[in-house]
């Protein structure tokens, strides 16, 4: 078995989670430019492909935890703003899973771990809904690319770091939600990478108390 | 002409395609519509068509990714009109088809597809809430069935197309206290992309019927374009949210 990646940024919950599973934590740059027309790209560019040709893996966790922001309602955002919390984020995901799909070895297992509110809770998270969203899609994507080399790609979301207390009702089943970032999704990554989930792929778990219901 | 039962209806991407048949399915009721696309002499010719269907139809030759291109496309259409009642967001990159894959897609090609669909949503959407609330109108997306299962070739558009719903679910819930609604229609039609999705993949055409129960594609005109209409019309007023699936049962998303 090889040591666990983890691709993340340069935050605490990369850091806790590659702990938490023995894993190298790979982080992808810090971007300076939030531009409007994607100066920003090329960095990430670069560092997609420079990282797709380090070694292979058999579990991957990728884990991109951004700065949070206020919620707002989409009309309030301006372009730059849109292009930060949205854009970006998406753009980052992009080549985040582009490693994993390259660094992957024949029979692993990918898992990915994104910040997500639940649909009864996403008024003023436009930006982060598409994001969270977009991953869904684009695991499904790589599940179904990657299954014929036997590599399984699965999602844990995590309302803990957007979602704003109190919510409307009805409350989640779980007093705990939102709880935290570690607390919730570590146990349910390692069951996914481990073979105790040897027939999950394209899964989404929500770890969110029961607070969605799709 | 505008009439209080007619509607002023602005459609990205209508140059063809899904967006063409959902302009002429507007047109035969009698319906204003701008018709915004890149490609002049294309969106004339549907313009026209729709002119014979019984509609009003107008181009708007415009970037849908351009704040500037969407700000004056919705100020032409209040200074024609006095009002805003629907928008329809259906452009896509011209890359969706294109076969690729995450570990190698040039970042050129993912703004691209970010800028036509995702921030098209985002511009027409923060340009036209305003006069939407006004009409008391909808928004409407044109997303895909890729949004939701995902697609092995065509992995940037089908995360584009959920980030789209992501963004209306979002808008429902911000909007629906002003009386603006917002949904999404996810459709199978036959339609030029699809012919070049084809070509570039000569197993999917077989993939795509095979599972399909009505065992056909979709027509644009009178398949997809009177289930955006109703999305538009008054008859949807409590209908928001929410991504209606228009494929003749092919993604069994329930």
């Amino acid at each position: 078995m090889t040591t666990p990646l983890v691709i993340g940024l340069e935050e605490e919950h990369a850091r806790v989670i590659a702990a938490a599973i023995d894993g190298e934590l790979l982080v992808q740059p810090n971007l300076d430019d939030g531009s409007v027309n994607w100066q920003w790209a090329d960095a990430l560019e670069v560092w997609r492909n420079l990282a797709n040709d380090g070694p292979k893996a058999d579990q991957i966790v990728v884990a991109l935890f951004p700065k949070v922001s206020d919620p707002a309602s989409l009309d309030t955002i301006d372009l730059v703003g849109w292009v930060e919390r949205c854009e970006v984020a998406f753009a980052r995901w992009i080549a985040a899973l582009g490693v994993a799909q390259r660094r992957c070895a024949d029979g692993g297992s990918i898992t990915a771990i994104v910040d997500r509110v639940a649909p009864l809770d996403s008024a003023g998270r436009s930006a982060e809904t598409s994001v969270s969203d977009a991953v869904e899609a684009l695991v499904r994507s790589l599940a179904r690319s990657e299954g014929g080399r036997g590599v399984r790609v699965n999602l844990v979301t995590t309302p803990a770091r957007l979602t704003k207390l109190p919510v409307v009702d009805p409350q989640p089943p779980l007093t705990s939600f939102p709880g935290q970032v570690a607390d919730q999704v570590i146990s349910t990554c390692r069951m996914l990478l481990s073979d105790d989930a040897v027939a999950l792929t394209s899964t989404v778990i929500h770890a969110d108390g029961g607070r969605s219901w799709r | 002409m505008s009439t209080p039962n007619t509607k002023v209806v602005l459609i990205s991407g209508a140059s063809g395609g899904v967006g063409a048949g959902v302009a002429l399915a507007c047109a035969s009721a009698g319906w204003n519509i701008w018709i915004m696309a890149r490609r002049a002499t294309e969106a004339q010719a549907v313009a026209d068509q729709a002119n014979t269907h019984g509609g009003f139809a107008q181009v708007f030759v415009g970037d849908v990714g351009d704040p500037a291109s969407v700000r004056s496309a919705v100020a032409a259409i209040i200074e024609s009109h006095g009002r805003l009642d629907g928008i329809v967001h259906n452009a896509t990159s011209g890359l969706s088809p294109m076969p690729t894959t995450l570990a190698e897609v040039p970042f050129a090609d993912v703004g691209d597809h970010v800028g036509v669909s995702l921030r098209g949503t985002y511009l027409l959407a923060a340009e036209g809430h305003p006069h939407l609330v006004a009409a008391q109108g909808s928004f409407v997306v044109l997303t895909s069935e890729a949004g939701f299962e995902g697609k092995a070739r065509l992995p940037v558009y089908a995360a584009v197309k959920a980030a789209q719903r992501g963004v209306i679910r979002s808008l429902a819930r911000e909007w629906g206290p002003t009386g603006a609604r917002a949904n999404c229609v996810a459709p199978l039609a036959s339609t030029p992309a699809m012919t070049a999705a084809f070509a570039n993949d000569p197993a999917m055409a077989t993939r795509v019927l095979a599972r399909n129960p009505l065992a056909r594609l979709g027509d644009a005109e009178a398949d997809i374009g009177p289930v955006v209409r109703f999305l538009l019309s008054d008859e949807s007023r409590y209908v928001n949210g929410m991504t209606l699936m228009a494929d003749g049962g092919s993604c069994p998303i329930t």
